[in-house]
């Protein structure tokens, strides 16, 4: 068998099986709306692109997704090692689990899907992460999980955008699966937050509070 | 470092963040309509094929959801003496649990378990992504008859039994002419009978706005570009297409006012019933007069929220200081259905009502907290929006027929005149009888009402 034979049938294992395209179970992926398909787009269903047809949502929607998973796992790791509050060295270990767990599903179903994902974290990734290099201590913490509420934001909104405006049906599932997950980091991040800024509070000696009111 | 220096060193910070943000932004697509990139045909060939799974998964949606079933109140009927009232909770627990049970139960410990009635959370469009106006068959098939103008979807039919909407045509009851009754002759008003049912009974400015409000615009799905979802180049869509006879025929849409797509929430169409005695308009947008909203109707809701499609399909802007007014007094005459067991602040009257409605009544003003937002005095409305903070029960972001189920955050309170009329409840229309609002409320408010007290309390709302 010819490795491009091998590649084409493992891509068609994972992908979405018809009977995940065409559900009827309220559950699985919904159909998008057929009007924004490129025109010739091959479908597996109606209205849905097959194996290898590419179409702007989805593609936008993986490498976006993508260079972001690689980006949470990489300030994970460095604030796992850096950071100093245990909250957030905790918080650090969850997102090189979580993350990786899901860059590595969907790096296959892009794969799968004749989609290239991102290689590398973006522009502003690259600007965080000189950011995290250059903290310590406590700006460090700071630094690092507002970066993350921030990114999580981002990722509601991506993951939601690709539920409503995408075509390939695996990748809005999979979008549709980790939602919940990002919406609770987010929620996560924004306590840690809350409670260091309290801390911060606490340490300024009482005539300091007065005066910067 | 002094920790003064710190703190000003980490605002800096942030606000290099804050610009840094810039560098990979949502598709434009996020917020704004596309252009089609497929020919119309060719949508409309895929929409027609992907529709019987579309309608199913919607159906099998309700039924996971509800108790379908036809069980009208006995002796009850809606003000136009046209329909029967259903009754009974109809939404569905989870195995294992009553209500009872699950009113004991503290939120996280529902949240926790998964417990809470699917029921309660929002309920999503027919066919989420699409989204757009979708009208009852009995409108369509009454329009068509009249007017011979289509507003049927290729793509999507109304989801609810017929049995869970407002009885059709719903009568109208004017503030003018209390002595009359409905005026409505049992018809539906249309831009081709309103001036023989009306004349005389009307002031040339009431008419003229009425005439406006029946007048077909052109709109996100029903236009006549290539971008629509009706088989013919469509004349478009009146106000009262949805506000059928200024009451509501349970029309749905998605919330103008929510992007993306999948976080955008259902709307029931709203009766325009008493709206003179509203000050805020729209479940979200608190728009601040009737004028208002009647402009940004047209404007936005028409069209999504998208000014920018609008402008392509043919907006049709009424001028603000001839047409808005019109329109608006027109609305402002329309009055509640009779509520004749209610005095003049809105409370029964004890010759009149029953034991059970007066009992309910002490349920809604006491133990029940109903009438802390719901004035009596005030058409049962605190011109308030309030967060019920219903995602205490249950996780957040789960995808439900491609709608992610977030909070629902402040929502308008809504009125309870005439509320028998106006099936289904809440502002997406999640809830199908008086008996889920009470258990409803039950939970959200934390009450604790025993099966007597929640009886009376429907007993008591089917007064108003
Ligand atoms: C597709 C159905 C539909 C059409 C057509 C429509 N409406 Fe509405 N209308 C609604 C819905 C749904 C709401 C509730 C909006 C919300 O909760 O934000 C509403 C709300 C309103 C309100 C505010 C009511 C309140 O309780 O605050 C007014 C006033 C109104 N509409 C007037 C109009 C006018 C005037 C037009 C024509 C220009 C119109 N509507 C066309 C569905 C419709
Ligand atoms: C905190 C204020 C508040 C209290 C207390 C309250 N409500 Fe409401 N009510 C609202 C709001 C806000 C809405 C609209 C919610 C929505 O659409 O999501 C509403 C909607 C309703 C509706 C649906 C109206 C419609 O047209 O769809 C009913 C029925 C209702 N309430 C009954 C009750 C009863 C019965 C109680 C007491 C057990 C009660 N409410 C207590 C604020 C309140």
């Amino acid at each position: 068998m010819n490795r491009f034979v091998a590649f084409a049938s493992l891509a068609v294992a994972l992908l979405a099986p018809p009977a995940l395209a065409q559900s009827t179970n309220p559950a699985s992926p919904a159909p998008g709306n057929p009007g924004g398909m490129p025109p010739g787009t091959k479908q597996s269903a109606p209205g849905v692109p097959a194996p290898r047809q590419t179409n702007q949502p989805d593609l936008a929607f993986i490498h976006a997704a993508t260079a972001s998973g690689i980006a949470e796992v990489e300030f994970g790791k460095l604030a796992a090692q850096k950071a100093s509050g245990r909250a957030v060295k905790e918080f650090a270990q969850r997102m090189i689990r979580d993350h990786g767990a899901a860059n590595d599903r969907l790096s296959a179903l892009a794969k799968a899907g004749g989609i290239a994902p991102a290689d590398r974290p973006n522009e502003e990734h690259k600007a965080m992460r000189v950011r995290l290099e250059q903290s310590d201590g406590a700006q460090f913490d700071h630094a690092y999980i507002q970066g993350q509420i921030i990114e999580h934001q981002k990722a509601a909104q991506l993951l939601q955008y690709e539920i409503g405006s995408g075509e390939n049906a695996e990748l809005k599932n999979f979008a549709s699966d980790v939602l919940p997950t990002v919406l609770s980091h987010l929620r996560m991040a924004q306590a840690i937050a809350m409670e260091m800024a309290q801390q911060r509070q606490a340490e300024v000696p009482p005539g300091d509070r007065e005066k910067r009111k | 470092m002094s920790k003064r220096l710190r703190v000003a060193l980490l605002l800096a910070g942030a606000g290099l963040l804050a610009v840094a943000a810039l560098a990979d932004p949502l598709p434009p697509d996020a917020t704004y309509r596309p252009l089609p990139t497929l020919p119309f045909d060719a949508v409309k060939a895929l929409d027609e094929a992907q529709k019987p799974q579309v309608m199913q998964r919607q159906q099998a949606l309700l039924e996971q959801r509800y108790d379908l079933s036809n069980r009208p109140i006995a002796n009850v009927i809606m003000s136009g003496g046209r329909k029967p009232v259903q009754g009974g909770v109809r939404v569905k627990l989870p195995a294992g649990v009553t209500w009872d049970s699950l009113s004991a139960m503290s939120p996280d410990e529902i949240r926790e378990r998964g417990l809470l009635p699917a029921g309660f959370i929002p309920l999503p469009h027919v066919k989420q992504a699409t989204g757009g106006q979708v009208f009852p068959n009995q409108q369509i098939d009454e329009v068509g008859r009249q007017e011979l103008r289509n507003i049927r979807r290729f793509d999507v039919d109304f989801d609810l039994p017929d049995r869970f909407t407002p009885e059709f045509p719903p009568p109208i009851f004017l503030t003018t002419h209390p002595e009359l009754g409905d005026v409505s002759h049992g018809q539906l008003l249309t831009i081709k009978n309103y001036y023989q049912l009306m004349v005389g009974l009307l002031t040339p400015v009431q008419m003229e706005g009425l005439r406006l409000l029946l007048t077909p615009f052109p709109q996100e799905e029903f236009n006549q570009t290539e971008d629509r979802k009706s088989s013919d180049q469509s004349l478009g869509v009146t106000c009262l297409d949805c506000h059928a006879n200024f009451h509501t025929n349970a029309a749905f849409h998605l919330t103008p006012d929510v992007r993306p797509q999948a976080a955008r929430f259902r709307l029931d169409t709203v009766s325009l019933r008493g709206m003179f005695n509203q000050q805020i308009h729209g479940s979200k947008r608190s728009l601040r007069s009737v004028e208002d909203f009647t402009q940004f109707e047209q404007r936005t809701a028409y069209f999504n929220g998208d000014h920018v499609s609008a402008q392509r399909k043919g907006v049709n802007l009424p001028d603000r200081f001839d047409q808005v007014p019109m329109m608006a007094q027109m609305q402002n005459i329309i009055d509640f259905p009779p509520a004749p067991k209610l005095n003049p602040l809105g409370r029964l009257d004890p010759s009149k009502a029953t034991q059970q409605e007066l009992a309910g009544e002490q349920v809604f003003l006491g133990k029940g907290q109903c009438g802390q937002c719901h004035t009596p005095q005030t058409s049962f409305l605190d011109n308030n929006m309030h967060d019920l903070k219903l995602e205490r029960f249950y996780n957040i972001g789960q995808t439900v027929n491609g709608l992610v189920a977030l909070p629902d955050g402040s929502i308008k309170t809504l009125t309870l005149r005439g509320i028998k009329d106006s099936p289904p409840y809440l502002h997406d229309g999640r809830l199908l009888t008086l008996a889920d609002t009470v258990e409803f409320f039950n939970l959200v408010l934390g009450l604790k009402l025993t099966q007597e007290e929640k009886d009376s309390l429907v007993a008591y709302m089917l007064t108003l």
